[in-house]
């Protein structure tokens, strides 16, 4: 007997709610600015290191801190919840990033250029004279910084909107595992679900992109969106049907 | 368990300490073991003719190898603490047995990588894996420990509603993420590409020339992990560090509202802003390249 139907409205709803999630997650995995393998060399401007990596990252670091939020205030409020998450997942990308600087600034002593932008459309730096020869750039300029930190609110905001619905459907069934469970159960699938997005976009941007100014972001955004938003309405049925539901 | 402000902040400042001491050792473990971006170039090595001696393990993305050796980690405290043993003695030995199996997978990975290299003529070097799977493992350990321990904190002291092996598993993720993009740049762009000038940049055409002369003799990882501990190793420390402080500082100070939240978005702020006085000062100390003749030069 099913506890609860899928085609009601509310659980619509939350179907829908997640696929949005992870619609958001998949955005913003494509404003961090990764540079993968090149990178971790100071050959492309970015963080050294792959998509799904830092973005998993950072946004299990906002589920820490969303869960926390929702466990330590009665009734809080979705919003109040995913602001949390996003500071959380904002704060892992801030330090990585800032320490990472420093490591290309006065570890590997390069300063930070981009190759997609002759000026940073937020310093109005030049970054052509900055770059040295035979690469795509290094570190981390600032627009790129800021990109960062947009995608990483996006990711934390997403993972957390996750766990916000799971958690209020799942401490609601008469299964006792489930209930009893209900955090843990709802965080590994947020992680599921984050860990789907962050891949999509790696196929997208092919490894690299330095963030919204990069020419792929806005060629390979629309498709990565789309893809996410159907895969995101899936894993959302799939999250109804694991409690029961029919 | 409900903390007055000072016992809060203390437990804050412990954590801090576990996550940074964590962040530093599974930096320099990826370091030495080469894991993550770097070891592309361990790897394309031999194809370019540079035969070498170091480790070349690579069992998966940073994030996820140290994810699992700290879920397992974390797994085994759990059945241990419920066999009513002491959480210290039940986390040491969780750590270590999720340091074991990793050093499982790091020996299988070697192997298994320098035999599919073969055609180059790049060999296998018993004592290197003899040597350097117990560095791995001893690194590996470390982190286990710490990260264990601050999941254990989060569960039974904080009253975290996550179980200990997945804090440890969310920890050990974070963990690696921190560490392939901070610390590994030390190593990917610095000390593998030593013989270049400090500063140039290294040229795309260079990949997989690496620097097989040690300070005295043949370099090792051992080598490796030497140098990047005295910079990669604690930045990656620094940021876990930074990040399990400032993430839970406001909300342990202020409580759980959107005061605490705005003032976690004014840290970001201010993090932007340290990053960019760092970008203005080393553009004004290093300048623009320039080429033989002393004329800015365009990169290519």
């Amino acid at each position: 007997m099913a506890e609860f139907l899928l085609l009601d409205p509310s659980m619509l709803m939350n179907v829908l709610l997640i696929a949005i999630s992870g619609t958001l997650i998949c955005i913003g995995v494509h404003f961090v600015p990764v540079g993968g393998a090149p990178a971790a060399m100071a050959q492309a401007t970015g963080i050294g290191t792959g998509t799904v990596e830092l973005a998993a990252g950072s946004g299990l670091v906002g589920l820490v801190t969303a869960s926390y939020m929702y466990a330590n205030v009665p009734d809080a409020s979705m919003a109040l919840v995913l602001a949390a998450g996003a500071m959380g997942s904002m704060i892992l990308i801030a330090s990585a990033m800032l320490l990472g600087g420093l490591v290309y600034a006065y570890g590997v002593g390069v300063p930070f250029a981009s190759a997609q932008v002759k000026r940073d459309p937020i310093t109005g730096d030049t970054q052509e004279d900055y770059m040295s020869k035979g690469t795509q750039g290094h570190g981390i300029p600032t627009v790129s910084y800021v990109s960062g930190l947009i995608g990483a609110a996006l990711g934390g905001t997403g993972g957390s909107l996750i766990y916000f619905v799971l958690i209020g459907l799942y401490s609601g069934v008469s299964s006792a595992v489930i209930s009893s469970n209900a955090a843990a159960i709802a965080g590994m699938f947020a992680m599921g679900v984050y860990y789907v997005n962050a891949v999509i976009p790696s196929y997208g941007v092919g490894g690299t992109i330095e963030g919204f100014h990069d020419r792929k972001f806005k060629r390979v955004l629309p498709k990565d969106t789309l893809t996410s938003f159907i895969i995101s309405l899936i894993a959302g049925i799939l999250a109804i049907l694991i409690a029961g539901g029919m | 368990m409900v903390l007055d402000l000072t016992m809060s902040l203390a437990v804050l400042s412990l954590m801090g300490v576990l996550a940074t001491i964590a962040g530093a050792l599974e930096d320099l473990e990826s370091d030495v073991g080469s894991q993550s971006n770097p070891n592309s170039q361990v790897q394309l090595a031999p194809q370019m003719s540079f035969l070498h001696r170091i480790y070349n393990k690579a069992i998966s993305g940073e994030p996820v190898s140290n994810g699992f050796s700290a879920v397992v980690s974390g797994i085994v405290t759990v059945v241990l603490l419920d066999s009513n043993v002491y959480a210290i003695t039940s986390i040491a030995i969780g750590a270590l047995v999720g340091a074991l199996i990793l050093g499982i997978f790091a020996t299988t990975s070697f192997a298994g990588r320098v035999s599919s290299m073969t055609r180059f003529k790049q060999p296998l070097y018993m004592d290197i894996m003899r040597y350097t799977t117990p560095t791995i493992i001893a690194h590996n350990f470390i982190m286990n420990f710490c990260l264990v321990a601050l999941a254990y904190i989060q569960y039974a002291i904080l009253g975290h509603p996550f179980s200990i092996p997945f804090l440890a598993l969310i920890w050990g993720i974070a963990a690696g993420a921190v560490g392939s993009s901070v610390g590994d740049v030390h190593y990917g762009a610095e000390r593998q590409f030593q013989n270049s000038e400090f500063g140039a940049g290294l040229n795309t055409s260079l990949s997989g020339q690496i620097v097989r002369k040690a300070e005295s003799g043949l370099r090792n990882s051992i080598d490796n992990v030497w140098f990047c501990a005295k910079f990669g190793g604690p930045a990656t420390g620094i940021g876990l560090g930074l990040t399990v402080v400032l993430s839970n500082w406001p909300t342990t100070v202020i409580g759980y509202n959107w005061t605490a939240v705005l003032v976690g978005f004014g840290i970001v702020v201010l993090m932007a802003i340290i990053h960019r006085i760092v970008e203005v000062n080393i553009r004004n100390a290093y300048g623009p390249y320039k080429d033989h003749n002393g004329k800015e030069e365009a990169a290519a």
